[in-house]
């Protein structure tokens, strides 16, 4: 069936006129059918956000966007023109282009070359006229207001400044529609204000913007329309305004209810007898200079709050040993921990999930037994560790138990770890640490790209740990999700602690203790 | 709304889960172009298909194995050993001269195994530690172990006059099994222990698997790589050992090309060149199939300098489709 706009690209009314209509959309991967009839549009200046678990089909949908992938059925309209079986190439002429998620530029260059690569102005004999290409692409920064130099290495800036040369490449190249797949997941908060700024000068100018996140505050913040895919299928969707965080969630989540979305009542422990940690004066070389002191009580939760970048990391990193110049007192329930040392760290009862489950946490090759077995190795030999062998099913055993307690979905422990969702792999990531009795857990961003109901879950699980005695480290740069999960929360600004806030402070309290910590440094160094 | 969820979570149905495990690269490949190479030359050379072969092959690749028993584990890390042929020339000569010096085999041979051990943590200390390649470090080595064999004597043949001690290596039988499938045998036992039944080879795996997350789980990713270099060093001596035996004499040129055929065994028997996945006995297939390889042509009668060619292209096909 031909597109009855196809030959009238501009329809009357151009403030309704869908910029984007996907109808219809069927996609299958073998006996896997992916998309079902999913109906899908975008209009000019609007924010749509896109919304749904891991493996749910939002990828995909973007990929046949694209042009990465083909529709098995269905049709892809841009302003009225049928470009379903256009290819990649002629797709970004149409005016579609996607912010990815890894940002594609290339460090070593500059912002001018990255900005118009391909594309250089030349001059006779193949030459590249560079005075040219850094006038033209000044020009396009000053255009959309971004304060960049064109001519500075693209290494050498942040992400928010990669993220906004990644959107004037793209809207250099004419681009109407852009896809931002998780463009916060690493800005600071002052980068996240920066890039709400700039999608609102887009939406100004018109152009439409799929917004895929899991993170609800910001959807709610930015976004006019919200869409959830389940299961292949797009449910209906929403105006923003008219909806709420908890519909979203349930509407999400896989049995059609929402894990309990009341805060569970906090339990306060006494603190008796020996703290789960005590530090004094830990420092390193760069980042803690000034040294860190901190207890965390049995059971109690921490969080930790503040911008990328200001040692949040690096002191997770130092208790735990992986920082060789770190030095300072480390006690874990009472018994010093010399540190330096991931192995003494783990044997005195400290555990770490780190920030890149993929690249830090998880062989993502290897079984996901044989994952969880990895810093307990010892403890699963034949016969409680006295004997020098391990059997298969040892690591199968523990899992097994882990995988009832922590509700892991996935086939068996011999599956890939590659092939889990983000929330399942990072229970497999928890568990590793469950399975060695870790007096303080470290979670370093435990709900990165992790979606709302298993970000749910992992708050319950770590209450729960905590409940029994253990003491959590917890470091978020979503302040919704300290205020919610931590039982006290502390600031950090280059490397050192600043003022402590109770669990359950609103996010815009959370933020502005941080706000005022960084100006009182700022003023420190003046 | 239950149905939905069912029908995503459906899985390819089992024929073409099978097909496409069968298409998958893998070792199962190697096997199949195994079988095939051993038809072929059942066929076209003449009498392959003897005992006598079988024999030979045995001994051909019984160096090979014990090489590739080592080899094996600094694969498993991410790593690669160059190094090991002229390991295998420095360690006979070192035995060599160590029994011309009357010093008894039962001495020399596990000091020969020792210092294998002790050159093989070299190398593993300078590419941990210093953070060089490995390949860059033992190319190195190569050179040194070779040079150091050269300049033992001038680059002349020590010869071995300690019967027993090429008795025990070499000559012997025991149960009608030649000594030098023993000591395989020996190696691959254990090597297959330690590299899948122990701690120190689930470590190792997950050393050369994601050598980030193996730190993160309190591995010390170093001292592993540093004992898997150590054991290469250790097998690498023992095939000298077994050499030297066999011919009765220290050459410093016994070695030489080893490493490319056992490099080749241990990638064709399904361990991954990037680490992070590996098998003992995938190796020893590995190993076999070198060996019938090379001894197949020999029987066909093609000249030396052929059968390397068609060595070398073989090696390439089998690798390239066992890759990752």
């Amino acid at each position: 069936m031909k597109a009855p706009g196809a030959n009238a690209p501009h329809t009357g009314e151009e403030g309704n006129s869908p910029l984007l209509v996907m109808k219809g959309i069927h996609k299958s991967f073998g006996e896997n059918e992916v998309l079902k009839d999913i109906d899908f549009d975008l209009r000019a200046g609007e924010v749509h956000a896109l919304l749904g678990e891991n493996g749910a089909g939002k990828s995909t949908l973007m990929k046949i966007l694209v042009g990465v992938h083909r529709p098995d059925a269905g049709e892809v309209l841009v302003a009225g023109v049928d470009v379903t079986d256009q290819s990649v190439q002629s797709k970004l002429g149409r005016g579609i282009a996607m912010i990815f998620q890894e940002l594609s530029l290339l460090p070593n260059l500059t912002v001018a070359e990255n900005l118009l690569i391909g594309r250089e102005p030349r001059r006779p004999g193949w030459r590249i006229n560079v005075r040219e290409l850094r006038r033209q692409s000044q020009e396009l920064l000053d255009t959309y207001d971004f304060p960049i130099q064109a001519g500075a290495r693209v290494e050498t800036l942040g992400f928010a400044q990669r993220q906004m040369i990644e959107i004037v490449k793209a809207l250099a190249s004419g681009a109407r529609i852009l896809v931002m797949d998780e463009p916060t997941s690493s800005l600071t908060v002052r980068e996240e204000d920066k890039l709400f700024s700039i999608i609102d000068t887009l939406k100004a100018r018109g152009i439409g913007i799929i917004y895929i996140s899991h993170r609800m505050s910001e959807i709610f913040k930015i976004s006019d329309r919200i869409s959830v895919i389940k299961d292949g299928q797009l449910l209906p969707t929403q105006q923003t305004g008219q909806t709420d965080t908890r519909q979203i969630a349930e509407m999400m989540s896989r049995g059609g209810k929402a894990i309990d979305w009341d805060p569970v009542a906090i339990p306060t422990i006494a603190p008796d007898g020996f703290p789960a940690l005590r530090v004094a004066g830990l420092r390193t070389g760069r980042k803690l200079r000034t040294g860190v002191d901190l207890t965390i009580a049995k059971g109690e939760i921490v969080g930790l709050a503040g911008l990328v970048g200001s040692g949040r990391s690096t002191f997770a990193k130092a208790l735990f040993g992986l920082l060789p110049d770190a030095v300072g007192t480390v006690e874990v329930d009472g018994r010093p921990v010399k540190p330096g040392s991931p192995a003494r760290a783990i044997a005195a009862g400290i555990g770490f999930v780190p920030e890149d489950r993929r690249g830090e946490g998880l062989v993502v090759d290897h079984g996901l037994a044989i994952n969880m077995a990895l810093p307990t190795l010892k403890k699963l030999r034949v016969g409680n560790g006295r004997f020098p062998m391990v059997l298969p099913n040892s690591a199968d055993s523990l899992f097994s138990y882990m995988r009832d307690q922590l509700k892991i979905v996935c086939r068996s422990g011999r599956q890939r770890a590659s092939e889990l969702s983000g929330g399942n792999q990072q229970k497999v990531v928890v568990a590793k640490w469950l399975a060695t009795d870790a007096q303080l857990l470290i979670l370093d961003e435990p709900t990165s790209g992790v979606d709302v109901n298993a970000k749910e879950e992992m708050r319950l699980i770590v209450r729960e740990a905590a409940s029994k005695g253990m003491g959590v480290l917890l470091i978020a740069s979503e302040m919704e999700e300290l205020s919610r999960v931590a039982d006290r929360i502390i600031t950090m600004v280059d490397g050192s602690l600043g003022r402590t806030l109770p669990g359950g402070a609103s996010e815009t309290e959370l933020r502005a203790a941080l706000q005022a910590d960084i100006d009182a440094k700022r003023k420190e160094a003046a | 709304m239950s149905n939905a969820t069912q029908s995503t979570v459906s899985q390819p149905n089992p024929g073409s889960a099978l097909l496409g495990r069968l298409l998958s690269p893998g070792p199962h490949v190697t096997y199949i172009i195994f079988i095939i190479i051993i038809g072929f030359f059942v066929i076209f050379a003449p009498n392959f298909a003897t005992w006598g072969t079988a024999g030979a092959v045995g001994r051909i690749t019984a160096v090979v194995t014990i090489m590739a028993v080592g080899m094996t584990f600094v694969i498993v890390c991410g790593e690669i050993d160059l190094s090991v042929g002229s390991h295998v020339s420095f360690a006979a000569m070192v035995v060599a001269m160590l029994l011309y010096n009357d010093v008894p085999g039962w001495i020399a041979s596990p000091l020969v195994l020792l210092l294998g051990a002790g050159v093989g943590a070299i190398n593993g200390i300078i590419v941990t530690k210093l953070r060089i390649p490995s390949f860059l470090v033992t190319l190195g080595m190569l050179s040194v172990l070779r040079g150091l064999a050269l300049s033992f004597t001038g680059s002349m043949p020590v010869p071995i006059v300690d019967r027993e001690y090429v008795e025990v290596l070499a000559g012997g039988t025991m149960l009608g099994i030649p000594a030098p499938i023993w000591w395989t045998l020996v190696t691959v036992v254990a090597g297959f222990y330690l590299l899948h039944m122990t701690v120190f080879g689930k470590r190792a795996l997950a050393t050369g698997g994601n050598t980030i997350a193996a730190r993160f789980s309190g591995i010390n990713t170093d001292l592993i790589r540093i004992i898997a270099f150590a054991l290469c060093g250790v097998t690498a001596s023992m095939a000298g050992l077994v050499l030297s035996a066999r011919s009765a004499a220290g050459n410093p040129i016994l070695g030489q090309g080893l490493e490319l055929d056992v490099i080749a065994a241990v990638i064709i028997g399904g361990t991954s060149l990037f680490g992070g996945r590996g098998f003992i006995l995938g190796s020893v297939v590995g190993a076999i199939f070198i060996g019938i390889l090379g001894f197949g042509l020999i029987v066909m009668g093609l000249s030396t300098s052929i059968q390397e060619v068609v060595k070398g292209l073989i090696i390439i096909g089998a690798v390239s489709v066992n890759r990752k």
